[in-house]
């Protein structure tokens, strides 16, 4: 069943040049008010089945948040039809009328009340909203007197306790400290499991690799591309790069066809195998042998300003085993040379036996891939005893 | 009817705007929510001062003649002066979250009734303590006054608080407005200073049947007559529906507008 049904929608926006808002300037100046019509959305269409999770992805201004808002009733198109089935809650504006010489408390009852919840509905969650934002000490203070970390902690755990049937999603998971992210995002899977319809809207597209199964491109008020993310991830982060270079090198006025041109160069992984103990890049590995990922690259020193390294560990169905970047492991950003190799020993490989690829990715600070090799290497895993799962935990049985 | 339902669940956000408002109004200072009863004391000591001290105001009790208008008329121009900026005052709510918008003009003419109820008890204390006489069997008629009048308000903050957002000259032409209507409506001066052959005008005035009510009740001591009672309630209920026609109107495009 479709809760979310958006047809043919259409919106533009009136960008004013000098805009009049007193009776003598609406009056005298109806010249003035030349303005521009802005067409922000043109004709989208899609539906979203209950239980979805949908992550909608795009370059700035291209309508995303524009369409977030439509959903939510904030705005209306001027043309075509959004039909939405069962409560909302958006965590589009953390903290919706917080009022900062009252309680924690009395803020939640507020806060709460502008989602359309009740009394008694805020009355049987506001311990698990006191209790999910970590604040039960501070709860009957002022909020005048919270820190920015504690506000918005205490302002998205409101939001996401509102138990919605559709919970829409603008940038959010950078709510305070590493601890509380993780906790939040843990909180985003569990809504989900719950039936929960979801629609993120990011620009980090691990986010929303991680937690939606789907991904709809906008681009330009147009869906550019709507399939999963696997498939939509890689031409929009292609399409990014070139939207990227041409920004920085082509001038405005000359038109260019995009497919012609050579990618700019940055950064490139020219080669990466994974050493086993034999000393060679066999591909076969035993599940805990001692291996070493060796990835040798080419770069453009004068460009860069930095760089990580991610690596992404896939089982042959696609599930992501592990991953991890160079950031996460809390390493300073890495001056690459013209030329050289980076090495990432692995004591023990502990997957149990299958097929595995490994993607591994250059990205700038701003997360922008110079390059991202998708099966880099690809291994397989054998072992001697028949486990089952992704990985193996190291232990030891003792019978007494 | 869509819109009764979707307010009946948005209630304890009615309640709790109103709450906030309430309580806001006074924070910060130290005596807190009592200014709520001493602000309209001290403006009765002022009127008593100038229209029975200075002024010898030969008609009896003036000070409580003007009183028992005043408030109510303050009620009502709270609608045209601070009510016309509740949308207006909550851009960022409006801008960044759904609810149904009628709330914000609901809830703030609810707060400003409030206050004027608590006023009310100020003007019994006072019959309380000095020697003058109030009647009690008209006293019945009080709250249904003070729901037609809700009503009237509610209508106008409507359509204030949904215009202003488009034209923001309307702040300061609702000043002006302000003052005109209140020398046009019986609160300074008895309505039997109005010659005959103009009172139906008069009592176009929403206001003049709602204040004619009140000293009625509140002053003479006497039921207010049918005719005026109805009055009072017919033109509520156009301004009250009009104010949700203008409204319902104006809200698609408020979040572009702010």
């Amino acid at each position: 069943m479709a809760v979310i049904e958006v047809r043919d929608v259409k919106k533009s926006f009136k960008v004013y040049f000098d805009k009049g808002q007193t009776i003598k300037e609406k009056l005298l100046f109806s010249n003035r008010r030349r303005y521009e019509e802005r067409v922000i959305l043109d004709g989208i269409s899609f539906d979203i089945e209950k239980g979805e999770a949908v992550g909608l992805v795009g370059h700035n201004g291209c309508g995303k948040s524009t369409l977030l808002k439509l959903l939510t009733k904030i705005i209306y198109p001027d043309s075509g039809n959004i039909k939405i089935t069962g409560r909302i809650s958006s965590l589009l504006e953390l903290g919706a009328g917080f009022h900062p010489d009252m309680t924690g408390r009395e803020n939640i009852y507020t806060n709460a009340s502008i989602f359309g919840l009740t009394r008694k509905e805020i009355e049987s969650r506001i311990d698990d909203i006191i209790e999910f934002s970590e604040l039960e000490e501070f709860i009957d203070n002022p909020v005048r007197t919270y820190s920015s970390g504690m506000y918005t902690r205490l302002a998205f755990s409101v939001a996401i306790n509102v138990d919605a049937d559709i919970l829409l999603v603008d940038e959010i998971l950078a709510v305070g400290d590493a601890a509380f992210q993780a906790k939040c995002f843990e909180k985003m899977l569990d809504i989900k499991s719950k039936g929960t319809t979801i629609v993120i809207v990011s620009h980090s597209l691990s986010q929303v690799e991680q937690i939606c199964g789907r991904t709809v491109w906008i681009d330009k008020g147009k869906i550019r591309m709507d399939g999963s993310p696997n498939e939509v991830h890689p031409k929009y982060l292609e399409y990014m790069g070139l939207k990227r270079r041409n920004t920085k090198t082509a001038p405005k006025s000359q038109e260019v066809k995009e497919e012609n041109q050579e990618k700019e160069f940055f950064a490139e992984i020219t080669k990466a195998e994974i050493i086993g103990e034999d000393g060679t890049a066999s591909c076969k590995y035993r599940t805990g042998e001692k291996v070493t990922l060796k990835i040798y690259y080419k770069a453009d020193p004068s460009k860069l300003d930095g760089v990580l390294i991610g690596l992404a560990f896939y089982r042959s169905d696609n599930l992501n085993c592990y991953g991890t970047n160079t950031v996460r492991e809390r390493i300073d950003y890495i001056n690459l040379k013209e030329q050289g190799e980076i090495t990432c020993e692995i004591d023990k490989l502990n997957f149990v036996k299958g097929s595995y690829r490994l993607d591994i990715a250059i990205r700038s600070k701003d997360m922008f891939a110079y390059d991202y090799k998708a099966k880099a290497v690809e291994f397989t895993v054998y072992s001697t005893i028949d486990e089952v799962g992704v990985a193996k935990l190291d232990h030891k049985w003792t019978f007494d | 009817m869509q819109l009764i339902r979707e307010l009946y669940m948005y209630r304890t956000m009615t309640v709790s705007l109103v709450k906030k408002d309430l309580k806001g109004r006074y924070k910060g200072s130290v005596l807190g929510f009592l200014w709520t009863f001493i602000n309209p004391l001290l403006q009765l000591g002022v009127y008593t001062l100038v229209f029975q001290v200075i002024l010898k105001n030969p008609m009896p009790n003036y000070y409580m003649h003007l009183f028992v208008a005043l408030v109510p008329w303050i009620f009502f121009s709270s609608a045209l002066t601070t009510g016309s900026k509740a949308v207006l005052g909550q851009a960022n709510m409006v801008k960044k979250i759904y609810f149904p918008r009628e709330v914000l003009p609901l809830s703030y003419t609810l707060s400003s009734f409030v206050n004027m109820a608590l006023s009310f008890i100020v003007i019994f204390a006072v019959y309380f303590i000095s020697p003058m006489e109030l009647k009690s069997a008209p006293l019945l008629m009080l709250p249904v006054i003070m729901i037609i009048q809700l009503f009237l308000v509610a209508g106008v903050t409507l359509i204030t608080s949904s215009l202003t957002v488009y034209l923001r000259d309307l702040e300061h032409i609702m000043s002006v407005l302000n003052m005109a209507l209140m020398y046009v409506s019986p609160v300074v001066y008895p309505v039997s200073y109005i010659p005959e052959k103009y009172m139906s005008l008069y009592l176009i005035n929403p206001m003049s049947p709602v204040i004619i009510a009140y000293r009625d009740i509140l002053y003479c001591g006497t039921f207010p007559e049918f005719k005026i009672v109805f009055l009072a309630f017919a033109e509520s209920m156009i301004i009250f529906f009009a104010g949700l026609l203008i409204f319902g109107k104006l809200k698609k495009h408020f979040a572009e507008e702010l």
